[in-house]
């Protein structure tokens, strides 16, 4: 089959979906409160393995969204802390009202795991395919929103989750994933981006399954064209690290931001909001699925496809070094 | 159990005073949902004043009995009750609309005590109730979770999946109420998506349903009580009642979805409520 | 290595000779030499038989004095009021490095005495700050020094990669666009670096500001820096002593280090 990047001992690494399933049931073991709901999906999203170690706190409610979603804040306003699991595309929008009216309005603490987002459900095609949930999302008030890199950090993020107050969105994949990181120690922290590289010729900006994506092309990009290229792991995209973007305008200049989401709104748009705000000129390029409905496919071969695999980003990040930037046409010496 | 003459005296004062405070509430709001308010008035009164368990010095108690008001549009019918019971003060419904005020055509869950849900967007309130209710049996506590909705809002799908649901989970601590008034903004509900046969798309969907008369307060505490005291299904309360009613240059007219009161109207208005209120005791004296 | 005698050239008038505007501001014997004086100086040399490596039959640069302030052009001037023209290009070189002591051809001592007592002036102090062999015991003092020094080098390297010369021209024609910048901690106003991109180069005076250089050689003390500008400490000591402190890639300060010596080698 083409596109596929890992082998099949990649697998038994890469079932990284198993790694949340185990975090969340391990959370439950500690707090009582913590109920789990689904909308059918509970075996393709993984919460599944939560229902079968505490079935009198899971309810799967069947092929309805905007009930779930109305009932996990029922059961948060009866001091319970749901985590509600469905496919990204059914959460931000068959059940966006009641996410954004009856768990954000109201603050309330349900947890929103959302599977299978961006292209990652390839061959389902774009009926199922969710490449505008981050844009969605970010717009919503009291919302925190967390897009991991790798399943390790997805654990990270609903342990997280449950100590922070108010509503959460965690934005996952299929659960293969490639391997991001070994151990969950390296410091993930709420509204804290993760400097995976560092450098000053430009800064790749990445969430999600285009970290390692960017990392390999750091490195690909450090060996043949001696480019030091600094990568970071949004992997908040609300509350953004501002911080790390101005830091990253301030000493790089230059930014590609990319993300299996579209080119519009995403993390692509929330880290314009912020640089631009900063003042200071910088070039800037957002790569992601390009405003359009996706070609169905293999995940790898779609981001490949559209330009957000770590050939993809090397490209955009050698186009953008050859760019004129700053005022190029006088190279006198200063006397 | 049957009301006793003091109770339903006591509960047609109550009822009537509320009504009255709610249509001053609408002309210092400047407009409000009134049709609707005043149908569902007597359900509300009754459920407040004789059934539920609540403490308005405690809004957060953990036992007490839930209210969601998914109809939330009929925010100046309900805020007059949860005023008059003690949850605030009853001089901000003079503030009602205004600018900054806590108090909105839709009652915000986060701004006013007593509020359960903030609704106002339809067909969420008895997913929200469901929730509650199952959490309520998760954790072992005996409070029972009241449902208000309106017919219109039935054409929601969301509430048809709440009620599958709500029925595969046995939830009969969740008790259903829909406030059966025959009109929507555009028309009758019959002329715009028709409802009927009402009770039997309940039934189909695996509810007791308990058929009363809105205004009746004899029928509703029947109704009620059979409710509470479900085990099998759960239960919804149809109750049929007059959109406006009270106001007779209202009474039964979709029009009067929303409106407002000038100073004549106003008069009208509580003119027209005083002689209702005479003609329900009068029923009920003959009992 | 290719033209020595070209990029030796090139220091001298493009990087050393521009130096005595600093040392016009900073220096108080140079700053009262000049002070009220205005006229153009040039300072140029034949390039004889070699007219073809070089272009011209004379190449040199000028500055303007305008009541004391000093002003670099490019080029030579239309008629300048002084001008210091060597027979030839190792002539030129010779003086510049120290190592002949024959004098140029000068013209306009007559006209301008003064201004022509300003500049050689300005030229001794700048020969003695360049030639010292130990750091002045004033602070103040040590602080020109440093910052003649960073100027030197880094529009040194830039010369040498206008020049051609192919060790450096190599580097720069490779490197993407980059910022090398000197420092002293604490001490902004003596900073200088060096901006390369695809064979372009452009040094300048000061802090760079659009973004964060890619590599900073930054010394802890003026004393510190000029223990390693004057090839007194030794490198990897120091560094260990964080007396020099490499901000950035390591292996490219090696190559930053290694053009600075080169500039050393043709300037002195």
């Amino acid at each position: 089959m083409s596109g596929l990047t890992f082998t099949m001992l990649d697998t038994a690494k890469m079932s990284t979906a198993e790694i949340y399933g185990q975090a969340l049931c391990g959370l439950g073991e500690e707090h009582p409160e913590i109920v789990g709901l689904s909308a059918d999906l509970a075996k393709s999203t993984k919460i599944g393995a939560f229902g079968e170690k505490f079935p009198d706190r899971f309810f799967n409610v069947g092929i309805a969204e905007q009930n779930m979603f109305g009932m996990a804040a029922g059961l948060a306003k009866a001091g319970l802390v749901p985590y509600v699991s469905t496919f990204a595309i059914f959460t931000a929008m068959r059940g966006l009202d009641q996410v954004h009216t009856d768990i954000c309005y109201q603050n309330l603490d349900v947890k929103m795991i959302a599977t299978h987002a961006g292209l990652s459900f390839g061959q389902a095609g774009t009926t199922h395919h969710c490449t505008e949930d981050i844009a969605i999302m970010r717009s919503m008030a009291n919302l925190t929103v967390v897009v991991p890199a790798d399943g390790v950090e997805t654990a990270n993020a609903v342990r997280a989750a449950y100590e922070r107050k108010g509503p959460v969105y965690i934005r996952i994949n299929r659960g293969f994933d490639q391997v991001v990181y070994d151990g969950p120690d390296y410091g993930f922290e709420i509204g804290k981006a993760v400097t995976m590289r560092d450098g000053t010729d430009l800064t790749v900006i990445a969430c999600g399954s285009t970290v390692w994506r960017a990392v390999e092309a750091a490195a690909m990009l450090e060996k043949s064209d001696g480019l030091k290229v600094r990568v970071l792991n949004m992997h908040t995209i609300k509350p953004i690290d501002a911080e790390a973007i101005e830091r990253a305008v301030r000493e790089t200049r230059r930014i590609i931001t990319v993300e299996d989401h579209s080119v519009v709104g995403g993390l692509g748009g929330a880290v314009a909001e912020v640089a631009a705000g900063t003042g200071k000129s910088f070039s800037f390029k957002r790569l992601g699925v390009p405003d359009c409905f996706s070609i169905i496919g293999l995940h790898e071969d779609l981001l490949a496809h559209y330009g957000i695999d770590e050939n993809g980003i090397a490209a955009a990040v050698r186009e953008m070094m050859g760019k004129d930037f700053e005022a190029d046409d006088d190279w006198e010496d200063e006397v | 159990m049957a009301l006793t003459t003091e109770e339903r005296r006591r509960l047609e004062d109550k009822a009537h005073e509320l009504r009255l405070l709610s249509v001053d509430t609408v002309a210092w709001a400047g407009s409000g949902h009134v049709g609707g308010s005043m149908s569902a008035m007597d359900v509300m009164t009754i459920l407040y004043h004789k059934y539920m368990r609540v403490d308005p010095k405690d809004p957060a108690k953990p036992d007490r009995d839930r209210f969601i008001l998914s109809k939330g549009h009929v925010g100046v019918g309900y805020a007059p009750l949860l005023a008059d019971l003690g949850y605030f003060d009853k001089e901000l419904l003079r503030e009602y609309n205004h600018t900054g005020s806590p108090l909105g055509m839709h009652l915000d869950s986060n701004k006013v005590r007593g509020v359960e849900a903030s609704t106002g967007s339809l067909g969420h309130g008895l997913a929200i109730g469901l929730g509650m209710a199952l959490g309520a049996r998760l954790r072992g506590e005996a409070w029972k979770t009241f449902v208000l909705l309106g017919d219109g809002e039935c054409d929601e799908g969301a509430v048809w999946e709440s009620a599958m649901a709500a029925a595969h989970f046995k939830a009969t601590n969740l008790i259903t109420v829909v406030d059966r008034n025959h009109c929507m903004i555009d028309g009758p509900t019959e002329d715009v998506m028709a409802l009927e046969p009402f009770a039997d798309k309940w039934r189909a969907f695996g509810f007791e349903v308990i058929e009363a008369d809105g205004h009746d307060f004899d029928a509703l505490a029947s109704a009620i009580e059979r409710a509470m005291a479900a085990t099998d299904k759960p239960v919804v309360i149809i109750a049929d009642t007059i959109k406006g009613c009270g106001i007779d240059f209202i009474a039964g007219d979709y029009k009067w979805h929303y409106g407002g009161f000038d100073a004549e109207k106003l008069a009208k208005a509580k003119e027209s409520l005083g002689l209702y209120h005479e003609s329900r005791l009068a029923k009920g004296a003959e009992r | 290595m290719g033209d020595d005698e070209l990029y030796a050239s090139r220091i001298f008038l493009g990087a050393a000779l521009p130096l005595l505007k600093v040392l016009a501001v900073d220096h108080a014997g140079v700053r009262k030499g000049f002070a009220g004086k205005s006229g153009a100086v040039q300072v140029s040399a034949l390039t004889g038989g070699r007219e073809a490596v070089y272009g011209a039959p004379k190449i040199g640069a000028h500055f303007v004095v305008e009541n004391g302030e000093l002003r670099f052009e490019k080029g030579l001037a239309e008629g300048p009021d002084i001008e210091l023209e060597f027979k030839s290009v190792a002539a030129l070189n010779g003086f510049f490095s120290g190592k002949a002591m024959k004098l140029p051809r000068i013209r306009g001592a007559l006209a301008k005495p003064g201004l022509l007592v300003a500049t050689f002036k300005g030229l001794l102090a700048m020969s003695a700050a360049l030639g010292a062999t130990e750091p002045p015991a004033a602070e103040a003092e040590r602080e020109l020094v440093v910052k003649l020094y960073f100027y030197l080098l880094s529009s040194g390297i830039s010369q040498l990669n206008k020049a051609g010369h192919p060790d450096v021209a190599r580097w720069v024609a490779a490197s993407p666009d980059r910022v090398y910048a000197w420092s002293v901690e604490g001490k902004p106003e003596l900073s200088a670096y060096l901006r390369l991109k695809a064979g372009n180069s452009r040094a300048a005076r000061g802090v760079y500001e659009r973004s964060k250089p890619f590599f900073t050689m930054s010394f802890d003390s003026t004393e510190s820096a000029l223990g390693i500008l004057m090839s007194i400490d030794d490198m990897v000591e120091a560094t260990k002593a964080g007396r020099i402190i490499m901000k950035g890639a390591p292996e490219y300060g090696a190559a930053i280090g290694e053009y600075m010596m080169l500039v050393g080698a043709y300037a002195k």
